[in-house]
């Protein structure tokens, strides 16, 4: 079996995650962790609809975010896409997107303020990165034979309008809308730091241990985002994007001087501000690097594989239940229930819903990173297999799983895996600010004694490290042969 | 244009040399047929005539090219997309502009296709995509065809038809055929490819159909 | 199908013009950093805010802030132009402001204390010195407040490096950040930390409305006094909203007397305050090395 380079990947990668686990902090800190998930539970099956009034506008302002933020990352991408193949567009693209929302939203917060285009730019930023990636991978795939065929001196324009844009225009389409969900998830989190969509509430809700406001809150997103598809419809779509823009509330009006501010002093390390020169500068720099980068980095990557391979672990056990080759239909049904909600509830919500309840240790980050991406995995993965057909006389249970259905889905398996490894990186990154002593603890904490430089040498510290995971997890992919579709 | 010569012309797939070295000579007004097996190597030879002819030829590769979620119209009118400005493109795939329309659509009166103008290329059937490839070359009026089995997925009398058309708008035409009988009525030299050369290159008025068989 | 989309995109166009209404200019605008639970911060200040509207004849708004941070970022760029800061946040807010002033504190906040608690399944008894709880102490876990927040981490992170010469860290097994006073207080309770510390003022509210199971938390000790909240304006409100503005609210702050209002925060009262009240907190910050 070890003949295999999936299996001996896929095996390194366990022992790192295992060895992780010796250093890492995983711990449940709280005295009565299952009476608080009890009680949780208890909020989501008796939701108080009527507690905020602000309720249904915070749910308003969160679609208004997703739509205005992924409209213009879409427009911007789309332009980024046409000349993705100049290598600095590209070095640029992937630096934008290795920049979580929130700290997007963090860093805008401090010139814009409580203005909508901090919400805006937050989603619309990092978005634009990846729209211009997974656009221009399409434009590439698409049938090059009717641009061969066009009468010399055509416009590039013209021949792209009437060429690529037909060809492709379902997938880029389907991308897009498939996007606007992860815009959706995006726009709520951005509550947290304070702009007024579903995560201010529900942090407010949850702090305060009012359940079940925080339960009907949790119940009305999963429906606003399990039914997508019956109101975002592509003729509607014009109309909403043209709308949403009236429906980010007013905020704070923005000072144009605060701009130039933070881009002038701000964000200049503290040594050159003050005149002291090189010396001041390195010995400032090595403050950053021993006292906050290095164990920040130390942690997110402990965390980032423990979280990879609890992922991994989690959609082989999940697909079965989606998998037509097992059981019957109610527990494809429960399945399908459980997988929606696993994988459409942003996984910082979950981070801070399971640190609420068990208490600060790596233990919360590491299940809700688990459950969110094993969740979207286990539910593609799951779908592959109902397009497998077993012989009629395939062996069932167990061994159905490991002889027949594992052995086709494996490579998939792993290059969704692999794919998702920036991401949950990320992700890990950013769960720093609930208090979980990565990258983000630091960047969070820098913020808080407002200095803001630290914070952006640390932001960018946590990009190249995105950068480069992303770099490695796509040099594995093609050592490996591992072919993949976009998800996020 | 008037006549062409061609010197060295060679193709080479993964590795291995599909045609060539050959060289050929076209003269202005020639209708060329060019015969042979499958896997000869006449389609990389009209692709590689379409290179190096690139500004003066229309070509009907085997595939067809067309834009398949494009209606015929603009399948059609993607043929002239060089004689309009790019605001005018843009607004033709918004919105056709009736002198457009009405040229278009006489063209593919001739092809019997017109009451499909607004349906798009991927719901037709193989017969009609390759009418529409027709249309658009013949739309795109350039002085030289260069076709690979265009009228392979015709019945008869709409083959006869289409052929009447290509070798009657463009002066000079190259037109890949397995029918030898369609193109010892149509074309006025016939040139047989084998293993990547040229096996054959006489008039067709002295040839009859058994001369072609040896080379199949 | 694909094409009557796309020349439908095409028509309409996709970006929108951005129209944002802009708060009306004249808004007075004030915000409070939220060191206690969102629900208890907009009864507050929301009857702050109607008090202030009536007294200064213009139109007052509060808007609720979700970190430390933010407060003195509005207040820096001049998004608001009051707030009602803790004794750090408004060291930093007024570093950051020039002319801005500390204008009122409350009564109690001359003398402020923060509370050390501890979960009672942890057998710590109070004391009077800080010093002879080190035994019980070490290895225990510990929640601060707000990384923003002086009563909840700027004076028992003084004390606590003061007293064993040693950073929290290295005295406590497990050091974190529960946010905010109601949620260090709620934290010990459950035993979630073992040890927390808290603003004075949160824990004798909490107790006195009967929100507190005290055979389940209680104060071990409490740190010396120090002064703590105020209310801090910009130093150029006088120029957007006339002459005399400055002192018009330092003055309404002064005769607030309504007692269900001050009952809120709670405070006895409202006394005139200075900038120089606050080095104490500024050295205390650049001590810890959490200012530069």
């Amino acid at each position: 079996m070890f003949a295999y380079p999936t299996v001996r990947t896929s095996f390194i990668f366990l022992a790192i995650a295992i060895a992780g686990l010796l250093v890492a902090d995983i711990a449940i800190t709280t005295a009565n962790p299952w009476q608080d998930l009890g009680r949780l539970f208890w909020g989501i099956v008796t939701p108080n609809f009527f507690s905020t009034e602000g309720l249904l506008t915070a749910l308003l302002r969160t679609v208004a975010f997703a739509f205005v933020g992924v409209a213009l990352g879409s427009v911007c991408g789309f332009a980024l896409s046409l000349v993705y193949r100049f290598l600095p567009v590209r070095m640029f693209c992937a630096f934008i997107r290795s920049i979580h929302e929130l700290f997007w939203a963090l860093i805008f917060l401090q010139f814009f303020g409580f203005h909508p285009l901090t919400g805006v730019l937050a989603i619309a930023i990092p978005y634009a990165g990846i729209f211009a990636k997974v656009y221009s991978e399409i434009f590439e795939e698409s049938d090059p034979e009717p641009g061969r065929l066009l009468p010399p001196g055509t416009t590039a324009i013209s021949a792209f309008l009437y060429t690529k844009i037909p060809d492709c225009w379902v997938q880029l389409r389907t991308y897009t809308a498939y996007r606007l969900e992860c815009g959706m998830r995006s726009s709520a989190i951005l509550g947290f730091v304070g702009l007024p969509t579903l995560g201010f509430y529900l942090e407010s809700s949850f702090s305060q241990g009012l359940y079940s406001d925080a339960g009907a809150m949790l119940v009305l997103f999963y429906v606003l985002i399990a039914t997508m598809p019956l109101w975002v419809r592509p003729k509607l779509l014009p109309a909403y994007v043209l709308a949403a823009p009236f429906f980010l509330g007013d905020g704070m009006p923005i000072i144009w001087g605060n701009v130039k501010r933070f881009f002038t002093e701000d964000i200049v390390p503290a040594p050159i501000r003050n005149g002291e020169g090189f010396i001041g500068l390195s010995e400032w720099m090595a403050d950053v690097w021993v006292s906050e980068a290095l164990p920040g980095i130390w942690n997110t990557v402990v965390l980032t594989q423990i979280a990879l391979v609890a992922t991994g672990i989690l959609s082989l056990l999940a697909f079965p239940l989606i998998s037509r080759h097992f059981g019957g239909p109610v527990r494809r049904t429960s399945g399908h229930i459980f997988l929606v909600i696993a994988r459409s509830t942003p996984e910082y919500i979950l981070a801070y819903i399971l640190l609420q309840l068990w208490g600060p240790s790596m233990l919360p980050a590491v299940v809700a990173l688990a459950l969110h991406n094993g969740g979207i995995i286990g539910h593609l993965i799951g779908r592959q297999t109902n397009t497998i057909e077993l012989r009629p006389d395939a062996p069932t249970g167990l061994s159905r799983y490991s002889w027949e259905l594992l052995p086709r889905v494996y490579r998939s398996f792993l290059a969704f895996l692999f794919y998702r490894w920036e991401i949950i990186m990320r992700e890990t990154a950013i769960l720093g600010i609930l208090g979980i002593y990565t990258l983000g603890f630091y960047v969070d904490s820098a913020i808080q004694n407002i200095r803001f430089d630290r914070a952006m040498v640390l932001i960018l510290i946590t990009a190249l490290l995105n950068i480069g995971v992303d770099a490695l997890g796509r040099y594995i992919r093609r050592k490996l042969a591992l072919k993949t579709m976009p998800t996020c | 244009m008037s006549e062409v010569d061609f010197h060295g012309l060679t193709a080479s797939f993964e590795g291995q040399r599909v045609i060539g070295p050959l060289s050929l000579h076209i003269n202005e007004g020639e209708h060329i047929a060019l015969v042979g097996k499958s896997g000869a190597g006449k389609s990389t030879l009209i692709n590689v005539l379409y290179e190096r002819l690139q500004q003066k030829a229309s070509l009907i590769p085997q595939g067809l090219g067309l834009v398949n979620a494009l209606p015929v119209f603009h399948n059609v009118f993607i043929g002239q997309l060089d004689q309009h400005p790019t605001w005018y493109n843009t607004l033709t795939l918004m919105r056709p502009f009736s002198k457009d329309k009405n040229a278009v659509k006489t063209l593919l009166d001739e092809l019997s296709i017109s009451e499909k103008l607004w349906i798009p290329a991927a719901a037709l059937s193989g017969g009609q995509r390759q009418r529409v490839a027709i249309a658009r070359s013949l739309y795109r009026q350039a002085p030289i065809l260069l076709a690979d089995e265009p009228i392979s997925a015709l019945d008869g009398p709409m083959a006869h038809a289409a052929m009447k058309l290509l070798t009657g708008r463009f002066a000079t035409s190259i037109v890949a055929l397995h029918d030898v009988e369609m193109a010892l009525a149509y074309c006025d030299r016939i040139i047989g490819i084998q293993d990547g050369q040229i096996a054959l290159d006489e008039p067709a008025a002295n040839l009859v159909a058994s001369d072609i068989a040896s080379i199949y | 199908m694909a094409m009557k989309q796309l020349r439908k995109w095409l028509a309409t166009g996709l970006i929108s013009m951005f129209v944002f209404s802009a708060a009306q200019a004249e808004t007075f605008i004030f915000t409070a950093i939220p060191d206690e639970d969102e629900t208890k911060l907009v009864e507050r200040f929301q009857g702050v805010a109607d008090y202030l509207e009536e007294k200064l004849d213009v139109e007052v708004r509060y808007i609720p802030v979700k970190s430390y941070a933010a407060a003195v970022s509005a207040f820096r760029n001049n998004q608001v132009q009051l707030a009602w800061f803790g004794g750090l946040s408004g060291v930093q807010a007024r570093r950051l402001v020039d002319g801005s002033e500390a204008i009122a504190q409350g009564v109690e906040d001359e003398a402020f204390e923060t509370y050390f608690i501890a979960n009672t399944e942890t057998g710590i008894e109070p004391s009077d010195s800080l010093e002879s709880l080190e035994e019980q102490l070490r290895g225990k876990t510990f929640t601060f407040g707000s990384k923003g927040s002086t009563s909840g981490r700027l004076m028992p992170e003084f004390y606590i490096r003061d007293t064993f010469d040693e950073a929290p860290d290295s005295v406590f097994s497990r050091v974190g950040f529960s946010g905010n006073h109601t949620r260090t207080l709620r934290l010990v309770e459950a035993g979630t930390y073992q040890v927390g510390a808290l603003n004075f003022q949160v824990w004798e509210k909490e107790l006195a409305n009967g929100n507190i199971d005290t055979d389940a938390v209680q104060v071990i000790w409490k740190t010396p006094a120090y002064p703590d909240y105020q209310w801090t304006i910009r130093g150029d409100v006088n120029e957007t909203f006339g002459e005399g503005f400055k002192d018009r609210v330092t003055n309404a702050l002064l005769e607030l007397d309504d007692p269900a209002l001050l009952e809120s925060f709670p405070r006895s009262g409202f006394i005139p305050a200075s900038n120089d009240d606050y080095e104490p907190i500024r050295k205390t910050a650049v001590n810890i090395g959490i200012l530069d």
